[in-house]
């Protein structure tokens, strides 16, 4: 990755400029909605009770000592 | 004098080439157009990531060099297409649609663009995606580097994810086709919501070298179009085996509609409680129709359920844990903290404290529900079911609340057909059935592995007798 010459860097950098050009007609993207009463640390919280919930859905399948996991992914 | 009419914009891929071979048009001209309306209109709906004029009229010149040679190369020769900017293009802007890659250049191209161009395809354009496609989990539509993406139905609304520029930009006849991705979801909801065709491969048919990887187990490529035929001739190009791809499933297809299999001998399963009661009442007298088109294509319509298996819980275990382990570096640097969704930049984070024993349990019931589906697939050939209950929400409401207030089936129906065939590693193809209030319905078809050429052929037989794939959305003119 990234193994340019300088004009291949500069043929790049061209087109993102072009790329800002043509994205000038955007709809302004609205900023993603903030709700005040949730900080990033309760992001996480929240996460992470998502993730201890998923885990409490898995404990409940019954898995014998004969189910693998899936490796092999050519059905 | 270009002779390219408003119709060109969508026509399918067999009537544009046959137009090209014929020179009712050079594939300059059409290449022209084509990058002109999708640098005025795609960016209206935020479809479009990177406009790649230049190399798509180079490539068009050398088109129609070869057409007046009569090196003819396939359907794709000189059809603009457009992809999601999860795929590598050597040389230019790879965003992933997530400002912590947004000065991202790679020095290769991704295999399913290199086939597509070796077939003489006309790369117009990247196309806008959900940052980092989703993984794991976004809150809102506005999840994406170039904002959420506009329905063209009706622009206060989502297009959908995580491949939103590809159903845009189909919908909106910005390019003939695209190629998105999906890991849960990111093929079939766009194209629902949209009202485009989208067909995800079976696992492994669809080499992924140069994608954006967000779940190993899970990813796939797949193209969206506006008719399952024009699927059936992308998907050709682009899947194969693939060295550079260890997934790869070592798989050709050849789209052979004239081989398929009698319908009569194919049982269509599904769950009566998904179209009577789970779906939009608004939507329900077009699904009613659309059943009864299906059971006039002779096929055998049975009822199904799906094996009772916590589909959710699994595949959100599966993600996070792949999703975070592939982003760990940016997730350590901090740099995850560039996102435009607080609710994935946690989901992001989070997905690092993922035990061994969590992501083993998931993978062994996933082993459980790919023996599931085999059982039921081998009694049942297809499920259909609606792609999704409800038509595109809103940009601004919250993706992890349900939006409407009628209350839940007693039975949960096929409502898990995404998660549980993405889990299996099956193929499923999204058609457009009909409206909710305006806003487009898809139905979705699922099949057993590299069962495409049966799906593709139910849904060009449904889409024989239907028109709902050629309704245009009501654009602003450029």
């Amino acid at each position: 990755m990234n193994r340019f010459t300088r004009r291949e860097l500069a043929v790049t950098l061209s087109a993102s400029a072009v790329l800002l050009g043509s994205l000038e007609g955007q709809t302004p993207a609205p900023a993603p909605p903030v709700n005040p009463q949730v900080s990033p640390d309760d992001e996480l919280k929240a996460a992470r009770a998502q993730l201890r919930d998923n885990a409490d859905q898995l404990d409940k399948v019954p898995l014998s000592m004969a189910a693998e996991p899936a490796t092999t992914f050519r059905p | 004098m270009s002779s390219i009419s408003d119709d060109i914009f969508f026509a399918s891929i067999a009537e544009i080439n046959q137009k090209l071979t014929k020179s009712e048009f050079s594939a300059v001209e059409l290449a022209r157009a084509f990058c002109d309306r999708l640098e005025t209109i795609g960016p209206r709906y935020n479809a479009l990531a990177l406009s790649l004029r230049k190399g798509a009229l180079r490539d068009a010149k050398e088109v129609d060099g070869d057409i007046k040679r009569e090196r003819l190369r396939g359907h794709l020769q000189g059809i603009p297409f457009g992809a999601k900017d999860l795929l590598a293009y050597a040389k230019h802007p790879t965003t992933w649609g997530a400002q912590p890659y947004a000065g991202q250049v790679f020095d290769y191209t991704a295999s399913v663009l290199k086939r597509i161009q070796k077939r003489g395809g006309l790369l117009t354009g990247k196309l806008a995606m959900v940052e980092l496609a989703g993984g794991p989990s976004y809150r809102y539509a506005s999840a994406s580097l170039t904002g959420p993406g506009l329905n063209p139905w009706d622009s206060t609304r989502w297009s959908g994810g995580s491949s939103s520029g590809s159903a845009i930009a189909v919908a909106a006849g910005l390019v003939t086709y695209a190629l998105g991705s999906e890991t849960s979801g990111s093929i079939l909801t766009p194209s629902a919501f949209c009202g485009v065709t989208g067909l995800r491969p079976t696992y492994g048919l669809v080499p992924r070298h140069g994608a954006m990887a967000l779940s190993w187990t899970l990813d796939k490529i797949g193209p969206i179009c506006r008719s399952a035929e024009d699927c059936g001739l992308v998907l050709e190009a682009i899947a194969g085996a693939e060295f550079e791809d260890p997934s790869s499933a070592r798989k050709s297809f050849y789209y052979t509609p004239q081989f398929a299999r009698d319908l009569k001998d194919v049982r269509v399963g599904f769950a009566p409680v998904d179209f009577n009661e789970a779906v939009d009442p608004a939507a329900r007298a077009d699904y009613a129709k659309a059943l009864e088109t299906i059971r006039s294509l002779g096929v055998k319509v049975v009822e199904a359920k799906l094996p009772e298996f916590p589909y959710g819980a699994v595949i959100g275990t599966i993600i996070s844990a792949e999703g975070s382990a592939v982003f760990e570096e940016m997730i350590q640097s901090g740099k995850v903290d560039q996102l435009a969704d607080q609710h994935q930049i946690a989901g992001l984070k989070a997905g690092l404290e993922i035990s061994a024993n969590d992501y083993l349990k998931a993978m062994r019931i996933r082993a459980l529900i790919q023996e599931a589906f085999r059982d039921l697939l081998s009694t049942t050939d297809v499920l259909i079911a609606p792609t999704r209950f409800d038509p595109a929400p809103k940009i601004t409401q919250p993706l992890d609340r349900r939006a409407v207030d009628r209350p839940a089936p007693a039975t949960p129906g096929l409502a898990a057909l995404i998660p549980a065939g993405n889990l299996a590693g099956l193929p499923a193809l999204s058609i457009p059935c009909g409206f909710a209030n305006g806003m487009p319905m898809g139905l979705q078809l699922v099949g057993s592995p590299f069962s495409e050429n049966m799906l593709l052929a139910i849904g060009k037989t449904f889409q024989d007798r239907t028109d709902w794939h050629k309704r245009r959305p009501p654009l602003a003119t450029p």
